[in-house]
């Protein structure tokens, strides 16, 4: 137990005495939260629209009026042609035209958007709202409702995303790089013949990223919910206990990247790369999975934020009960555990 | 019973054979050397003994125990200083050294009584991290780090390379005197004066035994690879009157830490100028100034004519320099090296190719142009470098430990090279902790604490200080130094 807690204080002064790297495992959530909770956001706002109108009838009044009123969009010009309008938006002087036709008011003609379609994305959602909007002047009858998330905030989708990313990241990569760095620096070969279990060296390598990863994680939560206004709906206590679960899987894929990994270099970039891009891509943290093509769909089936990361937006934004999410929860368990035993029968107690 | 049994262990690599039916014995409390050129297969025979690889036939024993078979009770009562200094060297002195016992289920206060003659030494430094300390004074830690358990055996594998004379005495005197613990030491080491500290070696060649028996026998037998006839020194180079290198009271002051305290010097084109002094004497930072890889805090210097403060970017075009670390690209082919070098010091492509030719049959290298650098034995690759390091006729070459761990016969070939550099008119400028190739030098200064303690040829310097060789010359001027050695 002595050599255990030595060998914990050891790996933690290791960590406290690298300023930098301290400084961008905590500086890297913050930043990445104002980012994502900022900056980039795919909320529809202030988008540039010009009407095009050639009566000023009742009813295509009260349609611009209500667009105009509308946070999202703001009316930027009036012109009389669509040909105007396409090139004010070919000039990038506006993203979105809404053609009105003469006898809109009649219900006889309809209306036309011309739409900036250099983000596809974007450019469905703003052609969405703005039939929304539009629809509503008309007093029809359809009205949607967005539960749990009512403003319809991205840092909502984001704060369990960026969890899921930076927890992975931190976790893999500072273990397998910590254990590879051992390795180069030839301490590794005085650490095995000594008369310590391996195992004894690999868990006291996991505690201290444990509990950095366990920092970051409520650094996290507490920006989610006092600077970017997320609410955790859910019990706190399952959000820690399934972000352990998370984190021990993390730790482990850092031990099998350790194993294989000969350089720190080596160690960096397949954690980074290797995780890092089908965290990004496949774990419907940025795309739905939902939309991707079969292939990828089951791709993304063994990456595991995927679970997380959905299993977090079920107990933090939704405030479900830890019964509906079972299924991520075992999931997650099930990756742990196999990743586990595989890390620690491939670890090596000699050298090759 | 012997404290290790080595039976006809092969190991090999893929198809390279590093150890071929090796079989040993040393006896309780001995002190073995294990010696042999670079690749012999050492550090793969540490490995097997330390189970940290597995032989792939015969068996070996440590203590009675079986390295395969009984691999904990190895482990819990061997001590092991690998090739490399196995510190975290951003922990500090006593940390690290707490972290060592516990990780023995001991503390240092229960070991203290066996580390007490070495810790006392670097005591003064236990709250300095380890990678700020000297080479010495590592090497004395991860010792003092390998003994606070109280090891029965300890394996060392070239602990004293790369550390300068008078630390390497002390090292060895300390593992002396713990063969009155009944400590068996098995150590292997480039240095003669060291193979002869043990009670008996065995000489490793290319994965197998050719000899084992007392230092004297062994050196003697295998004499040509040990102790080649020494190099005529040929004193028919006519060392021109002329000065490459003038240096005068040249200061280089880390605060108020002089690193190089007023020293001053010249050297003759087409001299061997031998640069000595002990780990953290300053030679390094002398040297940096020299080649313009550091501004001097004052005093004045020319190289090859220009000024080292202000003409930094002439200066460079004019030398070669080889640094210890070995300085060619290992993942590019011998050819492809000369020709990155080649192009960086702005020669042309017909040159280039032309000087290619007549280096590579000069080192009798042709069959190998292709190979990557990093395929070659050290031995060939430091000859490469330096060879290299003069591709661009440069006036003047410095070299920077360049034989560092490599073994007598490779060192003689070496200065074979830079003899021949030499007659062809560039100055070289060496540093060595071998006192052997001191003797090869035409000019030696010493330096000691930041100083030129001494300056003048091996014979003047040996009949000044009353010395039988440049080993007792350099014992006896560093031991005055005050300045710990980091």
């Amino acid at each position: 137990m002595k050599q255990f807690i030595s060998f914990i204080i050891k790996e933690a002064r290791h960590i406290l005495r690298d300023k930098r790297t301290m400084l961008i495992l905590f500086g890297m959530p913050i930043v990445l939260m104002l980012i994502f909770g900022f900056a980039i956001t795919t909320d529809v706002r202030n988008v540039r629209t010009i009407v095009v109108t050639s009566s000023q009838d009742h009813l295509t009044r009260q349609a611009i009026d209500r667009l105009a009123a509308s946070e999202y969009f703001t009316i930027t010009a009036a012109v009389a042609t669509p040909q105007d309008a396409e090139r004010l938006i070919r000039g990038q002087k506006a993203d979105l035209a809404i053609v009105f036709s003469p006898d809109f008011a009649s219900k006889h003609g309809g209306i036309q958007f011309i739409v900036d379609g250099a983000d596809p994305n974007m450019a469905q959602q703003w052609t969405n709202y703005a039939n929304a909007v539009i629809a509503n002047a008309d007093m029809s009858l359809v009205n949607s409702k967005m539960l749990y998330n009512p403003q319809m905030k991205s840092a909502y989708n984001f704060v369990p995303a960026i969890m899921g990313m930076l927890l992975m990241l931190v976790c893999a990569m500072m273990t397998s790089i910590s254990i590879v760095r051992e390795k180069e620096k030839g301490t590794m070969e005085v650490l095995l013949v000594s008369p310590v279990k391996p195992l004894m060296i690999i868990v006291a390598k996991a505690v201290p990223y444990l509990v950095l990863a366990f920092a970051i994680l409520t650094t996290i939560l507490l920006m989610g919910r006092y600077v970017l206004n997320v609410p955790l709906q859910g019990s706190i206590v399952w959000i820690y206990i399934v972000s352990t679960i998370y984190i021990l899987l993390a730790l482990s894929l850092g031990l099998l990247i350790s194993n294989v990994a000969t350089s720190q270099l080596m160690a960096l970039l397949l954690s980074a790369m290797v995780l890092l891009i089908p965290i990004v891509m496949l774990s419907g943290m940025l795309f739905p999975v939902e939309s991707m093509p079969r292939v990828l769909q089951w791709l993304s089936a063994i990456v595991p934020p995927r679970y997380y990361i959905e299993a977090m937006r079920k107990l933090m934004i939704m405030g479900v009960g830890i019964g509906e999410v079972l299924r991520e929860v075992a999931i997650l368990t099930g990756m742990t555990v196999v990743l586990l035993a595989v890390s620690l029968l491939k670890f090596k107690t000699r050298l090759e | 019973m012997n404290a290790i049994e080595v039976n006809h262990v092969s190991k090999s690599y893929g198809t390279v054979k590093a150890l071929d039916d090796v079989s040993f014995t040393v006896g309780k409390g001995e002190v073995f050397g294990l010696i042999g050129p670079d690749g012999a297969g050492k550090t793969s025979m540490y490995r097997i003994l330390c189970t940290l690889l597995k032989p792939q036939q015969g068996t070996a024993t440590v203590d009675g125990f079986d390295t395969v078979r009984q691999m904990n009770d190895i482990r819990r009562r061997v001590g092991y200083m690998p090739g490399k200094f196995s510190l975290y060297q951003d922990l500090t002195v006593q940390e690290n050294l707490e972290f060592f016992a516990t990780l023995f289920g001991t503390t240092v206060e229960q070991g203290y009584d066996s580390i007490r003659a070495i810790y006392s030494q670097i005591e003064r430094f236990k709250d300095r991290k380890a990678g700020a300390l000297s080479g010495g004074m590592k090497q004395k830690l991860a010792l003092c780090c390998a003994l606070v358990y109280q090891p029965s055996v300890l394996f060392l594998d070239e602990p004293t390379t790369g550390v300068d004379p008078v630390s390497r005495k002390e090292f060895w005197d300390m593992l002396e005197a713990l063969k009155e613990r009944d400590i068996t030491i098995m150590a292997s080491t480039p240095y003669l004066d060291e193979v002869r500290r043990c009670e008996r070696v065995a000489f490793l060649n290319q994965g197998q035994i050719k000899g084992i028996g007392t230092p004297d026998e062994i050196l003697n037998r295998f004499a040509d690879i040990f102790n080649p006839p020494g190099l005529d020194h040929l004193q028919s180079i006519k060392v021109e009157d002329e000065n490459v290198i003038e240096v005068e009271h040249l200061v280089k002051a880390f605060g108020s830490f002089h690193a190089v305290d007023d020293i001053s010097f010249t050297v003759k084109r087409g001299e061997i100028f031998g640069f000595l002094g002990a780990n953290g004497a300053g030679k390094t930072t002398a040297m940096h100034m020299l080649t313009g890889l550091n501004q001097p805090t004052s005093g004045t210097g020319r190289v090859a004519g220009y000024d080292i403060r202000t003409q930094h970017e002439q200066v460079k075009k004019h030398i070669g320099y080889m640094s210890q670390r070995f300085s060619l690209y290992e993942d590019l082919t011998v050819a492809e090296n000369i020709r990155l070098f080649g192009g960086i010091y702005g020669m042309n492509d017909g040159d280039i190719a032309r000087k290619t030719e007549e280096m590579l049959d000069r080192l009798q290298f042709t069959n190998h142009k292709n190979d990557l650098v990093g395929s070659l034995p050290l031995g060939w690759k430091q000859k490469l470098a330096f060879s290299v390091s003069i591709f661009h006729e440069p006036d003047i070459v410095f070299l920077d430990e360049p034989t560092g761990g490599v073994d007598p016969a490779t060192r003689r070939q070496f200065w074979e090279l830079i003899y021949d550099a030499a007659g062809r008119g560039i100055t070289v400028f060496v540093t060595t902790h071998y006192m052997d190739e001191a003797e090869y030098c035409d000019r030696i200064s010493i330096m000691v604490d930041g100083k030129i303690s001494a300056m003048g040829t091996p014979d003047e310097l040996k009949e000044r200080f009353n010395q039988p060789d440049m080993d007792h010359v350099f014992t006896y001027l560093a031991r005055q130094a005050t300045r710990s050695s980091d």
